[in-house]
């Protein structure tokens, strides 16, 4: 499970001024546990992110993944943990051009001891899983964008991870692709009983979440009006008129 | 990380980049080829002259010596066999002689020794013995050389030593089994009395070589030096290699600071071509820095993808300076023949192969890591943005801009030879003031913008700011930059060299108006000497004015071969006023026609801490005491050039033989119909040939150019690498930007608006690249022709080459248009689709 306590984040700048970016946050994600994130622009969410991938290391508090405690691993030991303990889900799809679908989720087990057959063979169930069985060897420019984004999800699930980190995996998808991607994360979450937190904008997160958070000025507002709110605000304008 | 998988990444990744690593792996193989070429050339140059004499010399380690080609009684050698201390001596005449063929000539050395001394001798000398030639009237020469001037064995051919021309017998024709290596030295073997017959030097020798007892070596030489009395050189047996080195320095090291040059702009034409897959690159860092790889991983991954990078350019560029090498680079400049024996045999040092290699390997290693590096080693951020510092950095670039246009000041003032150092700084200095060239390129697309409406221009202004496209821009930029720059200070300089070396051909054939020389491809500078017979002939031919007595010849002086030219006193400029560097022309011209004074070259001057007005001792065959009158440029001759009179240097050299009529025709009279009066006056069995002073000048300028070959074939190829660079560079551009194309397309842009907002951006980033380019292009051409200069010792003549840089930016931009018009306009043809797939 993932754990974090009175976890602090002031950036400098200048002048004298400091923004509190993630501000004595307290919270949890207990395994099979899948939790949204929402908050505005820059309310702390990517800060948050970052520290929670030991990217970055916190002012003051802890994190902790399991029984390990994150927030003061090396430089090193930081890399070690985001290849083997955690999986982490980027808005953006960098899949390699002109490589196949199995090789682009098979990158990050090459960091690994595996080599690329057992790498196939572990990403190949996961893939299927995904619903890319018969587009295992297609490139990502015969991939739809949907698609794309399942297999940058399975590159992030490939080693195993304890800990999932989604940040805004919907954001270049349709709704209706959207909407398949957030049901995958909730079943892998709830299937394989790992934590997932996933900061994103969508509202319909909220309907997969097991809970959702609101994160503003670097603090969880977690009573409902400010969660409806933040939905609203988040809502496409042409979804709820 | 398991290599493996290092291996199977650069694979995968492989496939996504492949034109781009094609682009970066051409670059780094053009530097490399130019590298190894260059040594090559080198390498075989020096090393072919020891060759040469390793085939006459044999274990002799002491010689004495003639200084003049008149040579020294052979009775001498009985004396030096009587010496103590000496085990061996061998007498040999060389002659320099043109043998000619049904084919053609070519200049040669006729090497000659006594049958009884043959088996002391080198291979050359022993094979002399072995085919039974001393007892023939016959020469034996080796089979390329047959082969180039069209002889075979029994055949007769014509020799012309000096002015006489005499017929001979081809009597054997080696083969390289037999004397190796030796085949290609442009040597020719005779028996010693036949080859004293020939060259009308009956009793007489050139070198007297001699093997001492073991550690009696300076005993002998004390010996030795007691009879030459002042006359003739003691030396070691391996001295001319000395005396070659020296001679072949500057043109080693103009050609070797040359190949460095364009192996760094090589280098960073390669390095362009990799920016253009940085982008491509820090994603991947990012992604898999994300993933969890650790920096070290990540450093192995991109190790490899350099080491292989690296690998394959540098063994292409091998493989292509090989082949330069062969067609283009060869290893004998022709003017150095005038003075040694050099031979023609390709030499290729596993040392050369090594550093070539070597730097191809450092060349990828730097062009992969160093743009990378901060993706490696800094902090990673999930947010995308400006960059903290940047206007911090930004100055610091611009300050350190200013510190490096400010070092090759010092270059040029304190240590013209660190060119290198000041071309390096240049080129920093280029890439450092590149972002701010671009930030006002967009300054001006703005405004121009605003002024003129249009949305091409509005378009391509909002390119050019756009934080995605930095890199690109910069990178075309830089490759035009580069082009330009290369082009324009490599060729500029060359430029300069040539045209000092063309004015000092044109000033010496210029103390008459028609020349009678002993012809030969191997007497352009005037150094055989014949017996003076028909000057009075020649005086009495109508239309003739006067006939001057030119007087000149090769001497070992110091540690070089120099070369004495002795005009007639009658000269008006006995020192033609664009090779003087120190002294009043007058003074200079009346002190040198008085006699007992001598111009020396500067180098010639420092290496003896003379100055004008001192007295030194010419080494002639009859030493002679002169004062120097002036100091000279080296006339074009890299060891160095001393003007005499030719009274003084009749003197000098005990002899009355001259080594060419210079005369001058009537007023009115075309120079033209005195030489074919000559001609006929002459008659054609005459070894001397009539030649105008522009025919010579003709012949000295092919001289000069073959001379500098290897420079303008560098030169050549830095401009078709700056064009292929720029091609490969807009190629890349323009591939790049498709989606993005199709983007605007989706928006409602039409194609002709899309390519007409290509070609402004490209054209606005190729002019700011193209002008920084030229503009430190010409501060570059400054530094090298300074830096030839000094190093040459050459009459550089100083000029900005406008020609120059019209030529080299209207190739590259040519280059970039061609690409621009045609690609640009089907890559803006793209088809909006390629976006909506899903």
């Amino acid at each position: 499970m993932l754990e974090l306590r009175e976890l602090v984040k002031h950036y400098n700048v200048g002048e004298g001024e400091r923004v509190r970016a993630v501000d004595g946050l307290t919270m949890s994600v207990a395994a099979g546990e899948l939790v949204a994130l929402y908050g505005p622009s820059g309310s702390g969410k990517s800060t948050l992110l970052m520290l929670i991938a030991a990217l970055l290391r916190p002012d003051g508090g802890t994190i902790r993944v399991g029984d390990r405690e994150i927030s003061s691993l090396s430089e090193h030991d930081g890399a070690r943990y985001r290849l083997r303990d955690l999986g982490f889900i980027r808005q953006s799809v960098s899949l390699v051009p002109g490589v196949s679908a199995l090789d682009n989720a098979a990158l990050k087990l090459l960091g690994t001891d595996l080599n690329r057959r057992q790498a196939h063979r572990r990403v190949s169930p996961l893939l299927e899983q995904l619903g890319l069985g018969g587009r295992l060897h297609h490139c990502p420019d015969q991939l739809s964008m949907g698609e794309r984004q399942r297999v940058m999800i399975a590159r992030a699930l490939s080693t195993g991870p304890k800990l999932v980190l989604a940040d805004e995996p919907t954001g270049s998808l349709d709704s209706r692709r959207g909407r398949e991607v957030l049901e995958l994360l909730a079943a892998i979450c709830h299937e394989r009983l790992i934590p997932v937190l996933l900061v994103t904008h969508d509202p319909r997160a909220a309907t997969f979440a097991d809970r959702a958070h609101v994160l503003h000025d670097g603090r969880l507002v977690d009573h409902e009006p400010a969660l409806d709110s933040a939905l609203d605000s988040a809502l496409d304008p042409v979804e709820t008129r | 990380m398991r290599l493996r998988n290092i291996l199977l990444l650069y694979r995968v990744r492989l496939r996504s980049r492949l034109v781009q690593e094609v682009f970066a792996v051409l670059g780094i193989a053009v530097g490399v080829a130019l590298l190894l070429s260059s040594q090559i050339a080198r390498a075989s140059l020096d090393g072919s002259l020891p060759q040469s004499l390793d085939g006459v010399v044999g274990n002799m380690r002491l010689q004495l010596d003639a200084r003049s080609p008149q040579g020294f009684p052979e009775r001498l050698l009985a004396s030096v066999e009587g010496l103590p201390g000496v085990v061996a001596a061998m007498p040999v005449l060389e002659q320099r002689a043109t043998l000619s063929g049904p084919r053609g000539q070519a200049s040669i050395i006729l090497a000659s020794t006594a049958a009884r001394s043959a088996g002391l001798g080198g291979p050359l000398l022993r094979h002399f013995a072995a085919t039974q030639l001393e007892r023939q009237q016959a020469i034996a020469v080796a089979l390329p050389l047959a082969q180039a001037v069209g002889l075979s064995p029994l055949q007769v051919a014509h020799l012309q030593i000096g002015s006489r021309r005499e017929q001979v017998f081809i009597g054997a024709v080696l083969l390289e089994s037999e004397i190796g290596a030796l085949t290609d030295s442009p040597a020719a073997m005779a028996p010693l009395p036949y080859a004293q017959r020939l060259s009308g030097m009956r009793g007489r020798v050139t070198s007297i070589y001699v093997q001492s007892a073991p550690g009696r070596e300076g005993e002998v030489r004390r010996g030795l030096r007691r009879l030459a009395a002042g006359r003739l050189n003691v030396q070691s047996s391996d001295f001319a290699v000395r005396l070659f080195d020296q001679a072949a320095g500057p043109a080693n090291k103009s050609a070797l600071l040359f190949a460095t040059l364009s192996a760094l702009v090589g280098f960073l034409f390669a390095l362009n071509a990799i920016l253009f897959t940085v982008p491509q690159r820090r994603g991947l860092v990012e992604d898999l820095r994300l993933d969890g790889y650790s920096r070290r991983m990540i450093v192995e991954v991109l190790l490899f993808d350099a080491l292989v990078l690296g690998a394959v350019a540098s063994a292409l560029g091998l493989l292509l300076g090989d082949l330069l090498s062969v067609l283009l680079f060869h290893g004998s400049p022709g003017y150095l023949s005038f003075a040694f024996s050099v031979g023609s045999r390709r030499i290729v040092p596993a040392l050369s192969v090594a550093v070539a290699f070597g730097s191809g390997m450092l060349a990828a290693l730097a062009g992969v890591l160093i743009p990378l590096r901060g993706d490696i080693f800094s902090r990673l951020s999930l947010q995308a943005g400006a960059r903290r510092g940047a206007r911090g950095a930004r100055h610091a670039a611009e300050v350190l801009a200013v510190i490096c246009l400010a070092i090759p000041v010092a270059v040029l003032v304190a240590a013209p030879r660190a060119a290198t150092l000041g071309i390096v700084s240049l080129v920093a200095a280029l890439l450092l003031l590149l972002p701010s060239a671009n930030r006002a390129i967009v300054a001006a697309c703005r405004l121009l913008a605003r002024l003129r409406g249009g949305r091409a221009l509005h378009l391509a202004a909002v390119e050019l700011r756009s934080d995605s496209n930095r890199a690109r821009s910069l990178a075309v930029a830089a490759t035009g930059a580069i082009a330009v720059f290369a082009s324009v200070s490599i060729q500029g300089a060359q430029g300069n060299l040539q045209r000092g070396l063309d004015d000092s051909v044109r000033d010496l054939d210029g103390y008459a108006t028609l020349w009678a020389t002993p012809y030969g491809p191997g007497n352009l500078l005037m150094t055989t000497a014949f017996p003076a017979a028909s000057a009075r002939r020649i005086a009495r031919l109508s239309g003739v004015q006067s006939v001057q007595l030119y007087r000149g010849g090769l001497l070992d002086y110091g540690s070089r071969r120099t070369w004495v030219i002795a005009p007639a006193r009658t000269v008006a400029h006995p020192v033609p006023l664009d090779q003087l560097v120190g002294g009043n022309p007058a003074l200079v011209a009346s002190r040198l026609r008085s006699g007992g004074w001598a111009a020396l070259s500067q180098g010639i001057a420092a290496e003896h801490h003379l100055h004008v007005g001192q007295s030194f001792i010419l080494p002639s065959p009859r030493p002679t005491t002169l004062r120097v009158a002036a100091l000279i440029t080296n006339m074009g001759w890299p060891p160095g050039a001393i003007v005499v009179n030719a009274d003084d240097y009749a003197r000098a050299w005990g002899s009355t033989d001259v080594s060419a009529y210079g005369i001058t025709p009537d007023p009115g009279v075309a120079p033209a119909r005195i030489a074919r009066e000559l001609r006929r006056a002459l008659g054609p069995g005459s070894a001397l040939v009539a030649e105008t002073t522009r025919q010579r000048e003709l012949r000295g300028r092919a001289a000069s150019r073959q001379a500098l070959a290897s420079l303008l074939q560098i030169t050549s190829l830095v401009l078709i690498a700056a064009v292929l660079a720029m091609v490969a560079a807009m190629g890349a551009l323009i591939w790049q930007r498709r989606p993005h194309l199709a983007d605007m397309k989706i928006d409602g842009f039409g194609r002709g608006v899309l390519w007409r907002a290509l070609v402004v951006e490209t054209a606005l980033l190729l002019v700011g690249g193209c002008f920084i380019g030229a503009l430190l292009g010409l501060y570059g051409q400054l530094l090298l022709s300074h830096a030839l200069a000094v190093v040459t010792d050459f009459p550089v003549v100083y000029a900005l080459g406008t020609p120059v840089v019209l030529t080299s930016l209207g190739l590259v931009t040519f280059a970039a248009f061609v690409v621009l018009l045609v690609p640009g306009y089907l890559a803006a043809c793209v088809r909006p689709s390629i976006l909506l797939q899903d």
